[in-house]
């Protein structure tokens, strides 16, 4: 019997695995294995292994030994075709000979055929677009420089580069197990979240993703129709290039598929340790994204994951575990996960003790630091420097570690001050400090915002201006969001309890794309006037615009029961934990009630965003922009709506109607860009990202995604222009 | 039915196929991202009592009893190695072999049902290599996948073929005495995890994804799946085909549950458990006792239950 027949279902393999000789199959077999006696010997010979009877004539008439002659052991060193084998390739191909290449077309094309079980109704819950990219950036940022000022390792982890090896690449696999339907980047990105919680950096050796199917299914192909054993030389070669080739948009992959073809002895090993040697430089210049924001991002990923509306989600430990990491709760010591013995949120100092002491004070830093860039750069200087002036500076390190880390601050200011470490020697000094301060700030207002407290801006020109708040107002009706922020801040400060000044300064900050800054002065504002309306509104939707539904849902329940109309809805006593359906349900009473009230639909498109739920949700925004047209912020909506619905060529007509509307609308100008490169119209979305930045230049989010379509848009060239931040120049490069 | 709790989280659970009351447990701490792990030896009774347990310092990803010795076992650890358990021994005489040749997790193991003298093991180092339980090192390395191979499955009828499931979106089947694979089933478009053979039809295959759904393939003519079953919320994790009837299907998925099909019928889904408060990673059906199944997942928990009853009910 051939091969063909078994795999077409013969009659003759009817009988099973018996190794008779009325089966070809078993008679091979017994051919080629020989030698059950000799197996059972051996077996024997692991310490008391005892043969059951079940396995009694397997090995019945032989001789042999068993080792040499199991069937494929000699294709280990030496490959031959073998006749039997031939033929039952032969048996697969034979079946369908002329449709191969309607099979190779269902190949290429799968939808025609494969069933699609993503296109359904998906029960993927990842955050919207707007999140994923910001998931995306941060990975893309510390990329560039990953990790705090010391990220080397936290001492209290004490994991060995093998631990954090295998937390990177276990997780990695695992993300993409749970995040199937999302990007590479954004799992990456997930990842990432989590591992720098950790302090681990998670995208320097991390097992790289899925190569590309499709080259590979040439190679797939040709190898099934039997074209393997053709001129062996270049097509040789070529399909292995092919078979090789990866995604070329990650440098990462490339060098480990390089690795993995040649070998960890090649350059690529030396690149890549090139690139960590370039990667710690960047992270002593402290270009590196603070580890506060990463633990915020890992936060983020626990929300996503908390999103899942299904309450075995809610209560999976393993995503209490990951949110746990998220919160610095959970730390890792001799290969365990420890509860850590972390400051309570809020104590900033605490943190950052923990953060940047524990043995590597910036001191110590700076010794290290001397010591790895040997002979180069500005250490090299301040050595020189150092010399010329003789004992000064030498006590002044010593004077360095000796001072707590509050107090160096001032010691060096002073000591700038004084003219101690001379001028041009002390640039690059100062430069590093300055950048450090930096850090530090944006870490501070990070850490502050994320808690709901407000951050001012230093220098404030209409602090002592008469009045502030009318100011504020005009400055915010010409939509000079950043110049009314500060004429509304000045106000706040002369004012603390203006609730309409918190207001109009929470709107500022969230038309500017800055939700973190315009809760925190909605909550101000809130405190003030626990009633407004507005208030608890705009409340609800930047919590919403930062996925924590149970705050959004706690303002959008309180919004109906202050309201004078919907008041009698809800029950006066708030329940304990507000569940999603109660509200969304409370809100469709009362649209029922008042189908005319704008405010309702929005809130329900709003809440409907919350569950994933985009078509109501555009149909409530809809409706609602039928009773409000103008209502700017409502067309941003529908496009936000819309970009999250993977509809993102309409998304462009909402927002063009709100740019319509408000000209100098940067959130809008912003979602225009992410809804261009969302359908790989990247050129296009620079110049809106640009536009959004020239109106408003600390829109860091914005930086962020222009870098990104610099990228997509293989435009490097202009990479230094946006890392500069240099506004002009990208204007004239990419005008609108 | 009895419940049994492991101190780490369960990845993999097998029956004995000796003894209707035993079956043994893979289990890997924090999830398998990083930690110990340990195989535990279950006695099925009133209540499960543990015959056996053997820690190792890196988790136990999967396992497989020896056909041909009742008090083997063959346990896939992740830090690559393959490690062999004798029962009969004391703890302190055990693992009997440790066999390291794979560079990266080891993700599954299978021994060979028709022969019984061999085992497959399955890394994400993207190979899967052949072994004896006698021999110190591999018999074969079959490496053409392109990205982790994380299960393969030996033919029930054929003693030299098997198939593989990996992350690089195919399935491939291969015969030993091949020098390549026979054939590759480009199953689903996104990563394969698991698949398993049809234990009365022996060109039946099942596959399961991350695209969340099961896929049933006959070799024969692979251009179309016979079937495709869908309604795991999220990555199916196992596939396992019922060893008494032909075209019963168990699965396990990250969306917590454990579910029964049959591919013949139109409305694929028997039943569907969610007994699990984690992700299900492991399943089994008992070769021994027809509708016994057994379950294991990250709650730290392995259910023994008969279908058709409450695996929660005591």
């Amino acid at each position: 019997m051939a091969m063909r027949d078994l795999v077409s279902g013969g009659a003759a393999c009817a009988v099973p695995g018996s190794s008779s000789s009325s089966n070809p199959l078993g008679a091979l077999a017994n051919a080629l294995i020989g030698s059950s006696s000799k197996t059972q010997e051996r077996l024997r010979e692991i310490p008391t292994a005892t043969a059951t009877t079940s396995d009694g004539n397997l090995y019945a008439g032989v001789g042999e030994p068993f080792t040499a002659a199991l069937p494929g052991s000699e294709l280990e060193h030496a490959l031959y075709p073998n006749a039997q084998g031939s033929e039952f390739l032969q048996g697969f191909r034979s079946m369908d000979q002329n449709r191969f290449s309607d099979a190779w077309d269902d190949i290429q094309n799968p939808q025609s055929h494969f069933i699609q079980p993503m296109n359904g109704p998906t029960n993927f819950n990842g955050p919207p677009q707007r999140v994923l990219s910001n998931f995306l950036h941060s990975f893309l940022h510390s990329g560039q420089g990953s990790a705090p000022f010391g990220p080397t390792s936290l001492p209290v982890l004490g994991l060995s580069e093998g631990d954090k090896q295998c937390i990177r690449d276990r997780s990695s696999i695992m993300a993409r197990h749970l995040f199937a339907d999302k990007s590479e980047d954004f799992i990456h990105a997930q990842v990432n979240a989590l591992l720098s919680s950790l302090d681990i950096d998670g995208d320097i050796r991390a097992r790289g993703p899925i190569p590309g199917r499709s080259p590979e299914l040439e190679d797939y192909w040709n190898e099934s129709q039997g074209m393997k054993p053709g001129p062996h030389g270049a097509d040789g070669w070529v399909s292995e290039f092919t078979q090789h080739q990866v995604p070329r948009d990650d440098p990462n992959m490339w060098i480990q598929s390089f690795e993995r073809q040649h070998g960890a002895n090649g350059w690529a090993s030396e690149f890549e340790h090139e690139q960590s040697q370039l990667v710690s430089v960047d992270q002593m210049r402290g270009s590196n994204i603070p580890s506060l924001a990463a633990m915020e991002q890992t936060r983020m990923l626990a929300h996503t994951l908390a999103q899942n509306n299904d309450p075995k989600f809610q209560n999976s430990k393993f995503l209490q575990f990951v949110s746990k990491m998220s919160r610095g709760e959970i730390g890792i010591e001799d290969n365990q996960f420890k509860p850590a013995a972390f400051s309570a949120p809020g104590n900033w100092a605490t943190e950052y003790e923990q953060q940047y002491s524990g043995g590597r004070s910036w001191a110590d830093q700076f010794s290290n630091e001397q010591l790895s860039h040997g002979p180069h750069g500005w250490a090299n200087e301040f050595a020189a420097e150092r010399e010329l002036h003789g004992g000064t500076e030498n006590e002044w390190v010593n004077e360095f570690s000796k001072l707590n880390v509050n107090d160096w601050s001032e010691e060096f200011e002073r000591q700038v001050a004084d003219g101690v470490l001379g001028d041009g020697s002390a640039d690059n000094w100062a430069n590093a400090y300055d950048e450090y301060l930096d850090e530090q700030a944006s870490l501070k207002q990070k850490s502050d915002s994320s808690r709901g407290v407000y951050v001012f801006s230093d220098l404030n020109p209409y602090v002592g201006h008469p009045n502030p708040l009318k100011e504020g107002q005009e400055l915010f009706r010409r939509g000079l969001l950043s110049e009314a922020v500060l004429a509304l801040e000045a106000e706040v400060l002369k004012n603390p309890d203006n609730s309409e000044g918190w207001r109009l300064l929470g709107v500022a900050h969230a038309e500017n794309d800055d939700d973190q800054q315009a809760i925190a002065a909605m909550m101000r504002a809130q405190e003030v006037d626990p009633a407004n309306l507005e208030v608890l509104l705009a409340l609800g939707v930047s919590h919403t615009n930062e996925l924590e539904q149970a705050a959004a849902l706690k303002y959008l329940y309180s919004w109906l029961r202050q309201h004078p109309k919907y008041g009698a809805i809800a029950s006066p006593d708030q329940p304990e934990n507000l569940y999603y359906a109660d509200v969304a349900r409370l809100y469709n009473d009362a649209a029922k009630l008042s189908p005319d009230d704008a405010d309702v639909h929005i809130v329900l498109g709003v809440l409907y965003n919350l569950s994933r739920e985009y078509d109501k949700a555009i149909e409530a925004f809809q409706t609602a922009l039928k009773l409000k047209p103008r209502d700017y912020s409502l067309w941003n909506k529908l496009g936000a709506t819309q970009a999250n619905s993977v509809q993102s060529a309409d998304a462009i007509l909402a927002y063009q109607q709100a740019l319509d509307l408000k000209p100098n609308y940067v959130r809008a100008w912003a979602n225009m860009g992410i809804s261009y490169a969302n359908q790989g119209m990247y050129e296009d979305s620079i110049r809106y990202y640009v536009r959004a930045l020239a109106m408003n230049p600390k829109a860091d989010n914005a930086w962020q995604y222009l870098r990104i379509s610099l990228s997509c848009a293989s435009r490097n060239d202009m990479l230094e222009a946006c890392d500069s931040r240099n506004l002009d120049f990208l204007q004239k490069e990419f005008p609108l | 039915m009895p419940v049994y709790k492991t101190p780490f989280n369960g990845y993999s659970v097998k029956f004995s196929p000796f003894y209707e009351n035993q079956l043994a447990v893979a289990t890997a701490q924090n999830f398998g991202i990083l930690g110990n792990g340990r195989l535990h030896v279950l006695q099925l009774g009133p209540t499960v009592t543990e015959r056996a347990s053997f820690d190792t310092a890196d988790g136990v990803y999967d396992l497989c009893w020896s056909e041909s010795h009742d008090s083997l076992i063959v346990a896939a650890i992740a830090d690559g190695s393959l490690k062999i358990y004798d029962l009969s021994l004391p703890p302190a005489a055990n693992p009997i072999r440790s066999l390291h040749e794979h560079a990266r997790e080891c993700h599954g193991v299978d021994f060979n049902t028709v022969r019984k003298d061999s085992f497959l093991s399955a890394s994400w180092d993207d190979t899967v290599k052949l072994w004896t339980v006698d021999r110190p090192a591999s018999v074969r390395t079959f490496k053409e996948h392109a990205y982790c191979v994380y299960s393969a499955a030996w033919n029930p009828r054929h003693a030299d073929v098997f198939a593989s499931a990996s992350g690089d979106c195919t399935a491939r089947i291969w015969d030993v005495r091949e020098p390549g694979s026979t054939m590759i089933l480009p199953a689903h478009e996104f990563e394969i995890l698991s698949c398993d053979w049809n234990k009365y039809d022996d060109c039946i295959i099942a596959t399961a994804s991350v695209d969340k759904s099961i896929k049933v393939w006959d070799v024969r003519n692979y251009r179309v799946p016979v079937a495709v079953l869908n309604g795991h919320g999220y990555a199916v994790r196992k596939v396992k085909f019922s060893p008494h009837r032909g075209s019963v299907i168990a699965s396990c998925s990250y969306d917590m549950t454990v579910c029964l099909w049959d591919y013949m019928v139109e409305d694929a889904l028997i039943t569907r458990y969610d007994h699990h408060t984690e992700f299900a990673v492991g399943v089994d059906m008992s070769v021994l006792v027809e509708g016994l199944l057994a379950s294991t997942g990250w709650d730290e928990l392995v259910y023994v239950w008969q279908h058709g009853t409450d695996p929660r009910a005591v």
